[in-house]
This record gives structure tokens, sequence and C-alpha cells, in this order.
């Protein structure tokens, strides 16, 4: 299945431009140490690059002292343009530094469950 | 509902119409059939802050989700439900927010979140997947359940290990 090779090929190799855009977005509003955004398209039945269904890892500072629901709003708020229109689906990871260093491991995705497939737009981590 | 409670939620319902104005033209866009969905959570229909906030309170947990838990419909959705399950919560309300768009669109706008599943304890938004996981791996969602009178299936499982 060419989708989820090219997925396991890693996000790097396809970043399409709404990617590129939550990357740079993401890097402004929170100045993170570590940065990862995953195009997980393709396991969503979606064309790999098309960006449509992001994962993203976000390691900063900014996030000392917050909740994980005040983190995840954090990054929903440098990302609200993107959610109001193509993004349809995202799945965040958000850890303060001194967390990354004890704990570089990010958990597994859920299988899709054809969720878009069931309706016309999509959703994820979700969705929208 | 107090006066300056309302003023503020008809300043969100204005915003939320605005919204729903750009989702009309983008469904418009796209065929059609968006015009039920873009009407979103004024007056008194299925996606009002009225109405959500009932449904938010039936009972101790409530989930927003694709599908039901009997079939999700998507794989956060569906993660929600598993995780519920572990603890053996398995009677709680979940809303298919795919039958309905007017409670789609409304839910997103009373929780100011943007994405679906949405997990409500005791009245309160939580989180979506990624957050339940995280409460499921810390041990927190089991405290969080206690606070709600509901004991985590996975207390019971420690304790046959502990007998062991």
């Amino acid at each position: 299945m060419r989708g989820s090779l090219l997925a396991a090929g890693g996000a790097a190799m396809a970043e399409g431009p709404l990617a590129r855009t939550v990357r740079s977005k993401l890097a402004a509003a929170l100045e993170p140490s570590h940065l990862q955004v995953l195009d997980e398209s393709p396991r969503h039945g979606g064309a790999a690059g098309a960006g449509t269904h992001l994962a993203v890892v976000v390691v900063s500072g900014r996030f000392e002292g917050l909740p994980p629901l005040q983190r995840h709003r954090l990054v929903h708020a440098a990302l609200s343009a993107e959610l109001a229109g193509p993004l349809h689906a995202l799945a965040i990871v958000a850890r303060t530094p001194q967390q990354w260093e004890s704990d570089p491991s990010v958990p597994a995705r859920p299988p899709c469950l054809g969720g878009s497939k069931h309706e016309r737009r999509g959703d994820g981590n979700g969705e929208t | 509902m107090s006066g300056v409670v309302r003023a503020a939620w008809r300043l969100g319902a204005a915003a939320v119409r605005g919204r729903a104005g750009r989702l009309l033209s983008q469904a418009a866009g796209e065929g059609g059939g968006g015009a039920a969905a873009a009407e979103g959570s004024g007056g008194g229909g299925s996606g009002s802050r009225e109405a959500i906030e009932r449904l938010v309170r039936e009972h101790p947990v409530v989930v927003f989700m694709k599908g039901s838990p009997e079939q999700p419909l998507c794989g956060f959705s569906n993660a929600v439900v598993q995780i519920l399950r572990l603890h053996g919560v398995e009677d709680y309300r979940a809303h298919d927010v795919l039958q309905d768009p007017d409670l789609r669109q409304g839910i997103k706008n009373y929780s100011n979140w943007p994405t679906i599943p949405q997990v409500y304890l005791n009245g309160e938004f939580v989180g979506g997947c990624d957050i339940l996981l995280q409460m499921h791996q810390s041990g927190d969602l089991v405290e969080e359940l206690k606070k709600l009178g509901i004991r985590s299936a996975l207390l019971d499982a420690e304790k046959d290990q502990d007998k062991k």
C-alpha cells in the first residue's frame, strides 16, 4: 500500500504546503526546542502531502505550568485559521523540555476507522 | 441566566454566525448540502449553548464523538471508547455528531475546541483523545472517575494482581 509506505517513510519526505505552514506558525507562536509535524493524511485516505490530517509534537518552555488542556489550546490558537479551513485532524503532543528529556516517546496513533469517508468533512483527535 | 452572561453568550453566538456564514459559502463551493450545518448554534436548536449545557450535565461522563460506542466511525473517537472501556466505564452518554450538523458545530463553539471527540466529566470539558490517553497513562483518569463516584475497573485489576 503506497500510501502507508509513504507515511512510514516519515513526514519530512512529503511535507506539503499546509504542513509547512503549520510548522512555521507553531515555531513562531511557541518557540519550540523540538518540533515535529507529521502528515498522516495517507493513513486517513488522503493524498500524501495533503496535510489534512496532521500530528504535531511540540516541545516548548511556554507549556511550563500549564495543564494539558491549556497547552492544546495554545496550539489551536496558533493554528486557528488552518483548523477553520483545510486542516481536518490534529493530534497533539505538547511537552516541556524537561518532560521531553525524560520521555521522548510519542504514543501510537489510533488506526483510521473511516471518519471522513462517513461524511464529507473529516475529523481528528481529533478531527473538526 | 444573568444579564451579563446572556449578553456574552449573544456576542459569542454572533461570532459563530459569522463563522457559520463562511461555512455556508464553503459548502456551496463543495456542491451544497451544507446549509443546515452552517446555521449553527443560535436560537435554541440542538447546537445551541443551552441544549449542549443540558447534554453535558445529563451524566457524569458525556462524550461527543463520530459514530457510537458500539460502532465508532473514527479512530480518535474509538480511542476514547476503548480507554473508557478499559476502566470499566460502559454506562455513559455518547452523542454522534455525524448525525447532527448543528450539534457538531455547536459543541465546538461551546468548548471553544475545534475537534471531535470531546470528553466531558461532570459537565466539564476535559479534552480530546490525546488528553484522555495522557490521563489514562498518568493515573489521573482513575482519580477523576473516583471523584465522580465511579470506580475504575483497573483498580480491581490491580487488586487481583496483588493477590497473586
